[in-house]
């Protein structure tokens, strides 16, 4: 009948010890794309909002582009084109990681631009009756409000990604997906170590959740949901 | 067609870009069933997550998390090897892909509708009640209409997360256009570098997706001037 | 008697939509005016374009000696000179009081922290709220919120000071705090310009009170002759309407 064997996972060191190490990589990718992948949506979501049409065409395509393409087609684009045309060779890691800063830089950019977009207009009148530059009326006024209101979405959509990426074992990335496989095609348990990545992955996604959260909170005391 | 193809590029690329889109059309079949198979039952689950029975609800929203908590490539590879492993039964790729994409829609599709249902002031249906109209006559004429409004744009917007997701079927062996493309562009032979056929394959899939995202962003900008024209409408009249 | 403020055949059109249509006004310096009407009338419309917050199509605009370029080019070195009051106080959320006021000064005059923390305290001595200093606008009451507009805009130490319809947006219980220290601050001798409907205020303040409808002015005169003589027929109505 139903004759589940989870301990055919922990009982080899070496399986525990590639989960772990799988859990580790997967955070680091994603914590690193994160961060990058925000601030390079950042300077696209300035650029696409550009009256200079050298910044926004170009930017409005790149998100386009990205947005309308599978990740896994981006991966390969990116592991294994790029190096060919420009004859460079790089460790998976950092190709993936580049891959994903992409990708997620494309989606954070759509949901900035509606954050800056939807930033009262009263505050830059007011911040422009007092005299304040455009570049100054950007970083102190409209970038932090835009930030505030759009951080849940940011966070619902950075959550949304991870989910996404376990993929990035086909490219060669040692991530928690990629030791699933590993397990499975060496105890033959696939529907086991399935289930097993399956909960380490929506448990993962609530941790990322509940501490995003948290640090939005921290970086914006003063939000008040309207 | 290939002759055709072939007087434009060459012979070789030609009978590339043949096979390519000759494996687009599992892309497409994958895409619609699983649209429309998890639109349906989201549409199901939109309404038990409504209802005023209390474990019906918690049901559903069980039902909802679990999906949109879990990878769509640990559903592919649950259904696609984890099964026919464990049950020693055989389960074919387009089956296994065709489920994990139907739930995975379902739950997302479930949310979507539920926000536009929700969204509608409440007002609306305190409306219809003081009109007379039962539950049911107020779901039908004065609810749905409007939900259905509010939830096209985002529902068309969703479609190319469903086509993007097709993309991960070929792990599990579907033959549709990401495998031919990973198997054409893996392959050491030249004319079929990375660079070129992922690219191409990339062009196909932006190709399917990019009229709906227009669409979609078309729908929402009619929505809101729809909205814009009854309140000044609405403010002349006051 | 210096002039602040020059306006010669100012002209604005909204598209095909003509908002002000041949404006002539003079305001000296340390005078206070203020401009009334129906809603719709340009009012609004008149002193964003005193502080180069809206472009106008004909015309000149001369302030602090300044003459405002029309597509305004020059618009920043109007607004570190003018201070503006909005009816929605449009106070920046995510700062702190004290930092609402030295910002400006910290960025555009170039102030040090320290020395624009004082003169921010000064001010909002004045408008009487510096115990709230470190607060957040969102904590505050409507008129608190207002007064610290005030401050901030106080802060630059502007040569003229432009209020739109302050008080419209408060609770009547605060109006009055807001209106008192509107009326401090026409005693010390700032040249002032405020659209509103406190006619009360207009009388006590007020060196002239401007009529305006459909963006041409109607009338000027002292607040004495304004409102128990007022020429124009439409001046007459709109007054009976506003006072009742």
């Amino acid at each position: 009948m139903i004759d589940l064997r989870f301990y055919e996972i922990w009982r080899e060191q070496i399986f525990v010890e590639k989960l772990i190490n799988g859990i580790g990589t997967s955070i680091l990718l994603m914590i690193l794309g994160g961060i990058i992948g925000f601030i390079f949506g950042l300077a696209l979501a300035t650029a696409r909002g550009s009256k200079i049409r050298f910044l926004s065409v170009p930017s409005a395509t790149f998100i386009e582009s990205v947005r309308n393409t599978p990740l896994i087609v981006q991966l390969f684009f990116v592991c294994f084109g790029l190096p060919m045309i420009f004859e460079y060779r790089w460790p998976f890691f950092a190709s993936a990681l580049l891959a994903l800063c992409l990708n997620f830089s494309a989606y954070y950019a759509e949901i900035i631009r509606a954050g800056f977009d939807n930033v009262e207009y009263g505050q830059s009148e007011a911040a422009r009756a007092l005299g304040l530059g455009k570049n100054d009326i950007l970083t102190y006024i409209v970038l932090p409000q835009a930030l505030a209101k759009v951080y849940p979405s940011l966070v619902s959509q950075f959550v949304f990604l991870f989910l996404t990426t376990g993929i990035i074992s086909e490219v060669g990335v040692e991530d928690l997906t990629w030791a699933g496989r590993y397990i499975a095609d060496r105890n033959f348990r696939d529907f086991e170590v399935f289930i097993v990545l399956t909960i380490a992955y929506a448990l993962l996604s609530v941790m990322f959740r509940g501490v995003l959260t948290a640090t939005g909170h921290l970086v914006f005391p003063w939000y008040k949901e309207t | 067609m290939i002759e055709f193809l072939s007087t434009l590029i060459s012979p070789f690329h030609a009978k590339m870009l043949a096979v390519l889109l000759s494996a687009t059309q599992w892309t497409v079949y994958l895409s619609l069933t699983a649209f429309i198979g998890g639109g349906l039952i989201g549409l199901i689950f939109t309404l038990l997550r409504i209802t005023p029975i209390n474990w019906v609800r918690k049901l559903a929203v069980a039902y909802i998390w679990t999906f949109q908590s879990v990878p769509l490539l640990m559903l592919l590879f649950l259904t696609g090897l984890g099964i026919p492993t464990f049950y020693q039964v055989n389960v074919p790729p387009w089956m296994a892909a065709t489920v994990s994409l139907t739930l995975f829609t379902s739950a997302y599709m479930s949310e979507v509708w539920r926000g536009a249902l929700q969204s509608i002031h409440v007002g609306q249906w305190e409306a219809g009640r003081a009109l007379g109209l039962g539950f049911v006559k107020n779901l039908r004429y004065v609810i749905t209409p409007q939900a259905l409004k509010i939830a096209t744009p985002p529902t068309v917007g969703f479609m190319v997360q469903v086509i993007k997701g097709t993309s991960l079927a070929y792990i599990i062996d579907f033959n549709d256009l990401m495998r031919w493309g990973k198997k054409i562009g893996n392959s050491q032979i030249d004319g079929a570098e990375p660079f070129i056929v992922f690219p191409l394959v990339a062009l196909i899939y932006f190709l399917l997706c990019f009229p709906l995202t227009l669409l979609s962003r078309r729908l929402e900008q009619s929505l809101n001037i729809d909205s814009n024209k009854l309140m000044l409408t609405i403010n002349k009249g006051g | 008697m210096e002039t602040c403020v020059n306006l010669t055949d100012l002209n604005k059109w909204f598209g095909d939509f003509q908002v002000l249509d041949s404006i002539n006004l003079t305001i000296s310096t340390g005078e206070k005016l203020v401009i009334c009407g129906p809603s719709g009338s340009g009012k609004s419309t008149l002193i964003r374009c005193v502080n180069a917050l809206e472009p106008f199509q004909s015309g000149a605009v001369n302030v602090c000696g300044i003459s405002v370029e029309k597509n305004g080019s020059n618009a920043t070195d109007i607004q570190r000179r003018v201070g503006m009051v909005f009816q929605q106080f449009n106070l920046f959320p995510h700062l702190s009081v004290l930092k609402n006021c030295t910002l400006a000064p910290c960025r555009v005059l170039g102030l040090s922290d320290n020395e624009a923390e004082s003169k921010a305290m000064h001010y909002l001595e004045r408008v009487r709220i510096p115990e709230q200093a470190s607060k957040y606008p969102a904590d505050l009451s409507g008129g608190q919120q207002q007064r610290v507009a005030i401050a901030r805009a106080l802060t630059m130490e502007p040569e003229l000071m432009l209020f739109d319809e302050p008080t419209s947006a408060l609770d009547p219980e605060v109006v009055t705090e807001v209106l008192d220290t509107m009326v401090d601050l026409a005693e010390t001798g700032m040249t002032m310009i405020c659209v509103t409907h406190e006619m009360g205020f207009a009388k006590q303040v007020a060196d002239r009170v401007v009529f305006m409808d459909e963006g041409k002015i109607i009338e000027i005169a002292t607040p004495e002759k304004f409102f128990s003589e007022p020429t124009h027929e439409r001046t007459q109505f709109f007054l009976s309407r506003v006072l009742g």
